[in-house]
């Protein structure tokens, strides 16, 4: 009896460990996935708000753009807003990239 | 539900069968189980991979943008400083000598285009089943069109749109002409009579910034209305409509009077598709500029014929109110099709049941205008359909082809004051034949060698093919007399006739390419479309159209 039972006994705890082993690698291929969801998704809220600032930065450059070339506006208007154009893409380019 | 965009590949480890002679079968498991743990780990990786490839693209285009956009700040900078405030230039030159102002800035449009579809993406939509080959047949098709759009279209909605908007650039420019001709003081009148574009951007656009300038007179329009009755409110737009000659207008009234007809459980049914019909009525009445009777009649008929025994009294009270109008209406309008009294009775569209339309007493000049909708109704019918079957989406712009032989067939029937000519066509036609679009192009295209004979046994062929036994027989036996009686009797009438369908088809042939040419010259872009509308509804200058139209298609 203690005969038989040795080596199915031994088998059956060799068996539970391999289920945990594999256990394990299944549970960490699972947070694997996770993290990579959860990155993607982050990314993509900063890669869009990045994409937001960059539209409204070129739509206000080209309306710089337009009114110095036409020359009509007065100088000082047109460098405050430049230095406002160029203080806050530094800032955000500083944060983000 | 969310869509899956990547799964992991062997989802369960160790649900596979095990081998039968194995003596050890937990070993046996456990090594299946990490075999399949590896493969996890190799679709693990592949959707990594995808994940930080797309978001690599997206930053890499931004890193583009930030360079460009720091050489502009560059740019600007520097030129600001070289700016001189004494340097005033004169006002006058500043104003009309300056190139209008250009946007580069580039605009997201056809974002779910199938270009766009992200690569896991694409892969689980190669794993489907493929549509069947229709495009193999398209070299043999008369009118150029790909076989496959008839079956599935993926860019079918956009096209409606683009031409609706294209459409409406067009019907915005001819109103400013008329316009100009008219009275300018005379608007309120102006915009009562053209009543298309106003009852259009009802659907389209935000209504406040239209209706402003015609409220005061709406509101004693509605007060005289409810004055009268409910009932005959909708009556009296409908005759002022008619005689304004809005056609759109009248169709909008129209759909209005079915949908208020169809209340209940129907309306909802009613509703989007009469609104859909309404688009497609805009298309496609400028498609082929033909007297217009009631579109909106085929889809009332079409949705209330699933649910049916209630409404085909619903929907014969609504024929029968609009009959005394619409014979009158057609025979006003000039029409371009040769034949309008006599009665041409061409498939209706099949989602169409036939006891719905047998049921009412049908004076046959409705349906004629219908069937230029069917090329445009096809895909909507389609996801609407229950019992008719696959064939459906193929047999209405079969319509077309077989419209355009048609007035010539029923010249020839009726010249031979045939009495059983009109039962013939109410009998053959309700099943719209498949196998026409190959013999009748063939008939069509050859008109003006022969005329008369081609059309006949090509004709009576596809009446064999297609229509059930009874009438088969009956179409047959007479068809066969018909090719006896005609070679004497044709020739004067031939010649007729040819001129005919060449006026029609120059006349079809004309418009294609007018549509072609401002296809080309558009293409798909969106925001070109959208602005070149917008500048055309909303700029109150005179001389806005052809400027623009110029510098648009930089």
């Amino acid at each position: 009896m203690a005969g038989q039972e040795d080596p199915v006994q031994r088998e059956i705890h060799q068996d539970w460990a391999n289920r945990e082993y594999i256990e394990v690698i299944t549970s960490s291929i699972k947070k694997i996935a996770d993290f990579l969801n959860s990155f993607d998704m982050s990314c993509r809220s900063r890669l869009a708000t990045l994409n937001e600032k960059l539209t409204a930065l070129e739509r206000r450059i080209e309306y710089i753009e337009a009114r110095v070339s036409r020359r009509i506006t007065v100088r000082c208007i047109v460098l405050s807003d430049l230095i406002n154009f160029v203080f806050l893409s530094h800032g955000t380019f500083v944060k983000y990239i | 539900m969310p869509l899956v965009k990547s799964t992991i590949e062997p989802r369960h480890l160790c649900h596979t069968v095990l081998p039968r002679n194995i003596k050890n079968e937990l070993e046996c498991v456990t090594n299946i189980s990490l075999a399949n743990v590896i493969r996890q780990l190799s679709s693990l990786s592949k959707y990594a991979e995808d994940l930080f490839g797309e978001l690599f693209n997206e930053a890499h285009s931004f890193s583009f943008r930030v360079n460009s956009l720091q050489e502009r700040v560059d740019r600007l900078s520097v030129s600001v400083t070289q700016l001189d405030p004494k340097e005033e230039e004169l006002s006058l030159q500043d104003i009309t000598m300056r190139k209008a102002f250009r946007s580069s800035t580039i605009q997201d449009q056809q974002l779910f285009d199938r270009k766009s579809l992200p690569v896991p993406l694409q892969e689980s939509l190669q794993t489907c089943e493929q549509p069947p080959p229709l495009n193999i047949l398209s070299p043999y098709r008369d009118d150029g069109k790909e076989g496959l759009k008839f079956y599935t279209d993926p860019s079918y909605f956009f096209d409606l749109w683009r031409e609706k908007m294209l459409q409406d650039t067009e019907d915005k420019r001819k109103e400013r002409r008329k316009q100009k001709l008219q009275d300018p003081r005379m608007y309120d009148q102006v915009y009562r009579y053209l009543d298309l574009p106003g009852q259009l951007k009802a659907i389209d656009r935000p209504p406040e910034s239209e209706k402003v300038p015609r409220q005061p007179h709406d509101r004693k329009k509605e007060w005289q209305k409810l004055a009268l009755g409910a009932e005959l409110a909708q009556d009296i737009q409908e005759d002022k409509h008619r005689e304004a000659n809005g056609s759109a207008g009248y169709h909008n009234n129209r759909t209005q009077l079915y949908m208020d007809q169809l209340d209940g459980p129907f309306s909802l049914a009613a509703l989007p598709y009469s609104q859909m019909n309404e688009l497609l009525n805009r298309t496609g009445d400028r498609m082929y500029s033909r007297p217009h009777d009631p579109p909106p009649l085929p889809p009332p008929g079409h949705s209330l014929g699933e649910i049916k025994p209630p409404s085909v009294i619903s929907s014969s009270s609504g024929f029968s109110d609009s009959r005394p109008q619409s014979p009158a209406r057609t025979a006003g309008l000039n029409s371009s099709t040769p034949p309008p009294p006599p009665p041409p009775l061409p498939p209706p569209p099949p989602p169409l049941p036939s006891t719905g339309l047998r049921g009412t007493p049908p004076p046959p000049i409705p349906p004629l205008p219908v069937q230029h909708q069917p090329p445009a109704i096809p895909p909507p019918p389609a996801p609407l359909q229950i019992a008719p079957g696959v064939l459906h989406p193929a047999p209405p712009p079969v319509a077309p082809p077989l419209h355009s032989s048609s007035p010539a067939r029923l010249q020839h029937l009726l010249d031979k004051g045939q009495p059983g000519g009109s039962q013939l066509d109410g009998t053959i036609l309700p099943p719209p034949p498949p196998p026409p679009p190959l013999p009748l192009p063939g008939a069509r295209s050859s008109p003006p060698c022969l005329s008369g004979p081609p059309p006949m046994p090509a004709f009576p062929s596809a009446g064999a093919m297609a229509s059930p036994p009874p009438h088969t027989k009956h179409d047959v036996v007479t068809k066969r007399h018909h090719p006896a009686n005609l070679p004497p009797i044709s020739d004067a009438r031939s010649v007729l006739l040819e001129a005919i369908r060449k006026g029609i088809q120059l006349r079809k042939v004309e418009e294609q390419r007018e549509q072609e040419a401002k296809h080309e010259r558009v293409g798909n872009d969106v925001a070109t479309i959208l602005s070149r509308r917008i500048a055309v509804e909303y700029s109150d200058s005179e001389d806005e159209s052809e400027f623009d139209e110029g510098d648009w298609m930089e």
